[in-house]
C-alpha cells in the first residue's frame, strides 16, 4: 500500500485527525455488512495505521485512500494462504493406499452440516470418487433419516446405527467398513452442539481424537453476528483442551459458510471467522439444492463488502 | 459491562454522558442489535435526559441506565399484545415459518407440548414436503410428545399437506393446531409465495415468525419481509441457551410489529420459556440482576 502510494506525484500528507472520520464511516460501513464490530474497528485501525503520514495522490479524496486501503486489506486477509482444494488431497491418500479420507463435519444447531455434507458428496461424486455417509448425529430427531435420504439420492452408501449411540464408536464402524470396501471418502456427519456446552464439546473431541480425520470442517453460516467467531474460536478451543497430551492433535481445518444467498451483500461473516482465526473458507453454501456449493470468490466477495 | 462500567461515576456531565452512551452502542452491536436501531436509540436517550437541568443530589447515573433500559424495553415493545388463542371457538390454527435452521420444527413440538400440559387438546402438521428428513423429525417429536401428528411421505405438494391436515384435525375437534412449514428466504420468490398459498389455505389465527438468536444484521430485512407477505403476529426466538446475546430479536419486533411470545432455551421439548423484557434486556446489555433499574 505504501510503495503504491509513493509512486504517485503527492501533495497532501494524510493525518490520523483527518482519516478519522473516514475510517469511522468505514467502519459503520463494514458493521453494517454484518462484519463484528470489534474486527470492523480492528480492521479499520490497521488500515488507519497504514495511511498515516503517507502522501495521498493530489486528485484521490481521503474516503478513496481509504477505501482503496482497505480493499487491499481486504483481499489479502480473505485470500486462502494454502490450498484448500481438498480433491488434490484425497488423490494423494488414495495413491499412497493409505485407506479413506475421513472429513468430519461439525458446527452449532442448524446452521446447515447435514446439508454441506449432502452436497460435498455429490462433489466428490462427480470427481467419480466413492464416498460413504456417516451418521454420526445420534441425538436430534430424524438426523438419521435425513441422511438416508440424502444418500438414497445420491446413490452413496450410509451407514448408521440409529439413535443414542456414541457418535464416536459409529464413526470408527463406518470408518472400518469403508476401508474394507475400498471407499474413497467418508464424511461424518455430527449433532449440533452449542460452543459453551462442555460435555457435548467434549464428545466431538472424543469423536475426533479417536479417528483421527484428514480434515475437521467447521460448518457456519453467513447469517450469523457476533456469534460466529466465538463459535469457531470455541471449537477450536475444545478440540485443543480435550486432546491435549495425545500425538497429533487435530483443529479445524476449514470452514464451510453456508447461506450466502440468504444475506444479500452481508458478507460480513466470512471476513470475521478468517481475521478472527486464520482458518481458511473452504466452501460456501449458496443455496439447497446439491448443486449449491462454490469456493469463495475473494474478488467478488471484497466488492461486496465495499459497495 | 458497559453498565457496570459507568456506575463507578457518580456526576456525569454531557461528555461523560456522550461516553456513556458510546459504550453502550457498542454493547449493542456487539450484541448483533441492527446499527440503525442503535443509532436511533442513542439519540432517543440523549433527548430524553436532559442533564444540565437535573439538580444536585439526583442520581444521574442511575436516571441514565434507566433511560438506556427503558428505551430497550420500548423497542421490544410491540404496542399490542400477541394473538389470543381461545379455546371452545373452533380451532386455533397456528403456523410457524422462518428461514431456514432456525428451529421452527423443534419450536412447533414445544409449543404444541406447552399448550397440551395445559390441557388442550393440541395436534402438530407437518406442511414441510422439502428438507429430506423432515417428516421423519416431526413425527420423532411428536411421539415423544404423546401429540398426534400428520404428515406424508408421498405427498409433494406442502398446500395440499397443510389443507388435509387442517381439515382433519378441525373435524376431530382439536384446540389447537401447530402448523411446520419449510424453512425459505426473502431472496427465493417461489418459497414466499409457497407461503402466501398455505395461509389462504391453512388460514391461521396466527403466524409466529421463528428466529435464531445468532442471526446478524441481516435480521431486519429477513423478518420485514415475512412481515410484507404473511400476517405475522407473534415472534419466537430461538437457541438462547448458546451465547449470543440476540439483538437480532429488535430488530424481529421492529420489523413484523409483533411481540415476542416465548424463547428457546435448549433442543428438548421442555427448554421453552415465555418471553420476559426485562430479563432479556438485561443479557443484551450484558448485566446480570437488573431489577435495580426496573424498581426506580
Ligand atoms: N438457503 C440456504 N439454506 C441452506 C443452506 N445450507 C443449508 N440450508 C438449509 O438449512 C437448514 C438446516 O440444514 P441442516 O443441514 O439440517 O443443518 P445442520 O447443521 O445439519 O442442523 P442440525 O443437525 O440440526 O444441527 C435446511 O433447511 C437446509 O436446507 C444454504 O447454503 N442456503
Ligand atoms: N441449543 C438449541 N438448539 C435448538 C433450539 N431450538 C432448535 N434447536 C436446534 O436447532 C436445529 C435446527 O432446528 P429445526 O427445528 O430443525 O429448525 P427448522 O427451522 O425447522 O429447520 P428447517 O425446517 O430446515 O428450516 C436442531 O438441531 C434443533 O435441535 C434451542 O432453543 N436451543
Ligand atoms: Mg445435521
Ligand atoms: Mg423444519
Amino acid at each position: 500500500v505504501v510503495s503504491f502510494f509513493r509512486g504517485l506525484a503527492g501533495v497532501q500528507q494524510l493525518t490520523a485527525t483527518e482519516l478519522a472520520p473516514a475510517l469511522a464511516s468505514v467502519r459503520d460501513a463494514l458493521i453494517s455488512k454484518n462484519v463484528t464490530a470489534d474486527i470492523a474497528e480492528r480492521l479499520c485501525a490497521s488500515v488507519g495505521a497504514s495511511l498515516d503520514g503517507v502522501t495521498m495522490a493530489s486528485m484521490t479524496t481521503i474516503t478513496a485512500t481509504v477505501r482503496s486501503a482497505l480493499r487491499d486489506a481486504l483481499t489479502r486477509l480473505l485470500t486462502p494462504r494454502q490450498s484448500t482444494d481438498i480433491l488434490a488431497d484425497i488423490a494423494a491418500k488414495r495413491a499412497a493406499g493409505g485407506g479413506p479420507f475421513v472429513i468430519v463435519y461439525c458446527g452449532v444447531n442448524g446452521v446447515g452440516k447435514s446439508t454441506s455434507l449432502a452436497k460435498t458428496a455429490f462433489y466428490l461424486q462427480r470427481h467419480g470418487l466413492s464416498v460413504l455417509l456417516a451418521a454420526c448425529d445420534t441425538f436430534r430427531a430424524g438426523a438419521v433419516e435425513q441422511l438416508r435420504t440424502h444418500a438414497t439420492c445420491l446413490g452413496v452408501t450410509l451407514y448408521d446405527r440409529g439413535y443414542g449411540r456414541d457418535a464416536a464408536g459409529v464413526a470408527s464402524d463406518a470408518i472400518r467398513r469403508a476401508r474394507e470396501a475400498g471407499t474413497d471418502v467418508v464424511l461424518v456427519d455430527t449433532a449440533g452442539r452449542m460452543q459453551d456446552n462442555g460435555p457435548l464439546m467434549a464428545a466431538l473431541a472424543k469423536l475426533v481424537a479417536a479417528n483421527d480425520p484428514d480434515r475437521v470442517f467447521f460448518v457456519g453460516e453467513a447469517l450469523v453476528g457476533n456469534d460466529g467467531v466465538d463459535q469457531l474460536t470455541k471449537f477450536n478451543a475444545a478440540l485443543a483442551d480435550h486432546q491435549a497430551g495425545s500425538g497429533r492433535v487435530r483443529l479445524v481445518d476449514g470452514v464451510v459458510l453456508t447461506k450466502f444467498d440468504t444475506v444479500d451483500d452481508r458478507v460480513g461473516a466470512a471476513v470475521s471467522m478468517v481475521y478472527a482465526t486464520g482458518v481458511p473458507v473452504v466452501f460456501v453454501g449458496v443455496g439447497q439444492t446439491y448443486m449449491d456449493l462454490r469456493t469463495m470468490n475473494t474478488g467478488a466477495l471484497v466488492k461486496a463488502l465495499l459497495r | 459491562a458497559a453498565i457496570r462500567r459507568m456506575s463507578n461515576n457518580t456526576v456525569p456531565d454531557e461528555t461523560v454522558l456522550k461516553q456513556m452512551l458510546s459504550e453502550i452502542a457498542r454493547a449493542l452491536l456487539e450484541a448483533d442489535v441492527n446499527v440503525r436501531a442503535v443509532q436511533q436509540l442513542r439519540g432517543n436517550v440523549l433527548s430524553a435526559v436532559d442533564i444540565s437541568s437535573l439538580g444536585a443530589g439526583v442520581n444521574k447515573v442511575k436516571l441514565i441506565q434507566k433511560a438506556v433500559f427503558d428505551e430497550l424495553c420500548r423497542m421490544l415493545d410491540a404496542g399490542h399484545k400477541a394473538v389470543p388463542l381461545k379455546r371452545g371457538h373452533g380451532s386455533n390454527v397456528v403456523m410457524f415459518v422462518g428461514l431456514q435452521g432456525n428451529g421452527k420444527t423443534t419450536t412447533c413440538a414445544k409449543y404444541a407440548y406447552h399448550y397440551s400440559r395445559k390441557g388442550w387438546k393440541t395436534c402438530l402438521v407437518c406442511a414441510d414436503t422439502f428438507r429430506a428428513g423432515a417428516f421423519d423429525q416431526l413425527k420423532q417429536n411428536a411421539t415423544k410428545a404423546k401429540i398426534p401428528f400428520y404428515g406424508s411421505y408421498t405427498e409433494t405438494d406442502p398446500v395440499a399437506i397443510a389443507t388435509a391436515g387442517v381439515e382433519r384435525f378441525r373435524a376431530e375437534g382439536y384446540d389447537l393446531i401447530v402448523v411446520d412449514t419449510s424453512g425459505r428466504h426473502k431472496q427465493e420468490v417461489a418459497l414466499f409465495e409457497e407461503m402466501e398459498q398455505m395461509t389462504s389455505a391453512v388460514k391461521p389465527t396466527d403466524i409466529v415468525f421463528v428466529m435464531d438468536s445468532s442471526i446478524g444484521q441481516a435480521a431486519h430485512d429477513q423478518a420485514a419481509a415475512f412481515r410484507s407477505r404473511v400476517d405475522v403476529g407473534s415472534v419466537i426466538i430461538t437457541k438462547l441457551d448458546g451465547h449470543a446475546k440476540g439483538g437480532g430479536a429488535l430488530s424481529a419486533v421492529a420489523a413484523t410489529r409483533s411481540p415476542i411470545t416465548f424463547i428457546g432455551t435448549g433442543e428438548h421439548i421442555d427448554e421453552f420459556e415465555p418471553f420476559v423484557a426485562e430479563r432479556f434486556v438485561g443479557r443484551l446489555l450484558g448485566m446480570g440482576d437488573v431489577s435495580g433499574l426496573m424498581t426506580t
